[in-house]
């Protein structure tokens, strides 16, 4: 953080809105000290947006799940990447998804319903800081110009490949079956540590306890109740729950971006 | 459906098991084995070696590009090798932990006597996990050893030195929690501004000292 991420003027929350908070990349390369990677749940998402203002990628920007209205006090150049999302701005020009857009000091956004996906990202070039009621600005040196052309929104085919985990002998015959055949819907209950999917069961073969071992970004932890929760941004570095599957790397954006209530199947990877 | 067995591994007393085209689970019938095994890849440091995350029981490998079958050559050897002398951290602990009556009257000790064994013993961090800088303790005396409490507490203070089954540790952080409280400490467990965040990390020897 430089010093003028502390100077007025900064971003005023009007509305904090539901899951909002500023997030960076995360960390990598601490999960033996206790610590999973955090940061921006969808993290391409984040980088796409950073890219569009100038900021190095995995600068701190926004997250939230909709609901969100900013008032910046000064002119301030933003982007919005992630989730498509109901936009408006009073007092200044439209926000459209993935176009990098200089938002007037005292105008006010409104991030409204997230439409087609679970997270939305706000980069700010200059990137944020979290002060609850206001977000500070000039958390990070841009590193170029603003982006002179736009991004374009992925397709996610709510299909995610899967490969074996660590504890698959721990299930039942059907369970790979069950796994990959199952029309999955993301529960109400998920969130930054996971998301809990609804559906279908998922049956034991051996019923011991396992000792805690380590959990990865996409481990699918299968909990007594058998359904299954794929390991988000913040998942816990070690759980007792059998894993039986991991969500291939490049697939995990489609469990970042589904919302409670979307559907999506798994199919082998290989 | 396909039966996914894990590879038969040719070395006894080590199972390499599939985590996905970037990551190994290795699992060991002991704790020693497991921290054998973790030292010598910290020590070696192959290059596109992500995270090394030991546990109870297990050995995690995540690599980005790394020579697959080096790490699998290094998570099959389990030859013991000699406890790490890694950096020494001292404690300073207050012992007026909730639990100290009660850990005394299981052990059949006085609190003192409680303490005494507590302070005397030198420990190693086997591995972290739980939440950040939480570090899992090794050394603690057998006459210490018991199971964690029947009723976790809602929250733990950060700072809360404890005790369970094998382990000792240091609550980083509050947090709901079921073992039994000894004392507490102020020396900071984690922060995350650093870029080495955790003061106690896999390796170091710790010491408790009573204030």
């Amino acid at each position: 953080m430089t010093a003028a991420a502390d100077q007025h003027p900064a971003v005023q929350v009007i509305a904090r809105g539901v899951a909002t908070s500023v997030r960076d990349g995360g960390r990598r390369g601490l999960a033996h000290l206790g610590r999973s990677r955090g940061g921006a749940v969808d993290p391409e998402a984040l980088h796409t947006a950073n890219r569009l203002v100038g900021n190095p990628p995995d600068a701190p920007g926004i997250e939230t799940s909709g609901g969100l209205v900013i008032r910046p006090e000064r002119a301030v150049l933003v982007a919005v990447t992630g989730s498509q999302a109901d936009m408006t701005v009073e007092l200044g020009p439209p926000l459209g998804w993935g176009v990098p857009t200089a938002l007037p000091a005292g105008c006010t956004l409104r991030v409204g319903r997230l439409r087609g996906g679970a997270r939305l990202y706000l980069a700010v070039r200059g990137a944020v800081v979290d002060r609850r009621d206001t977000f500070g600005l000039g958390a990070v040196e841009p590193v170029d110009d603003p982006s002179l052309g736009t991004a374009v929104p992925r397709r996610l085919d709510r299909v995610v490949r899967v490969w074996p985990g660590p504890r698959l002998d721990w299930f039942d015959d059907a369970a790979w079956t069950v796994l990959t055949s199952t029309q999955w819907t993301v529960g109400a209950d998920s969130d930054r540590a996971g998301a809990r999917l609804d559906g279908g069961a998922i049956g034991r073969r051996i019923a011991a306890e396992l000792p805690s071992e380590a959990l990865v970004e996409g481990a699918i932890q299968i909990p007594p109740d058998g359904r299954p929760i794929v390991m988000l941004a913040d998942h816990p570095v070690t759980g007792g729950y059998p894993v039986i599957a991991v969500v291939d790397r490049g697939d995990l954006e489609v469990i970042a971006q589904a919302s409670p209530g979307v559907a999506i199947r798994f199919r082998s990877a290989r | 459906m396909t039966r996914h067995a894990p590879a038969p591994s040719a070395v006894p007393g080590v199972r390499i098991l599939p985590y996905g085209p970037d990551a190994l689970l290795a699992e060991y019938d002991a704790l020693d084995a497991v921290l054998s095994v973790a030292a010598r890849l910290r020590r070696l440091a192959l290059p596109g070696v992500v995270d090394v995350v030991a546990a109870m029981r297990t050995v995690l490998v995540v690599h980005d590009g790394a020579d697959r079958e080096a790490v699998v050559a290094v998570l099959s050897d389990v030859r013991l090798e000699p406890p790490e002398a890694g950096p020494l951290v001292v404690v300073p602990v207050w012992y007026d932990g909730p639990d100290l009556a009660e850990v005394a009257a299981a052990t059949r000790r006085s609190e003192t006597e409680v303490v005494a064994a507590h302070t005397a013993a030198e420990y190693r961090v086997a591995f972290c996990g739980f939440v950040p800088g939480f570090a899992y303790l090794v050394g603690l005396p057998p006459e210490l050893h018991l199971p964690r409490r029947a009723t976790p507490r809602a929250r733990v203070p950060a700072g809360s030195v404890a005790i369970a089954a094998e382990f000792s540790a240091v609550y980083p952080s509050a947090t709901a929690g079921g073992w039994h409280l000894l004392g507490h400490t102020d020396l900071p467990m984690w922060d995350d501004t650093l870029a080495e965040p955790a003061l106690m990390v896999p390796g170091m020897r710790v010491r408790f000292e009573a204030r």
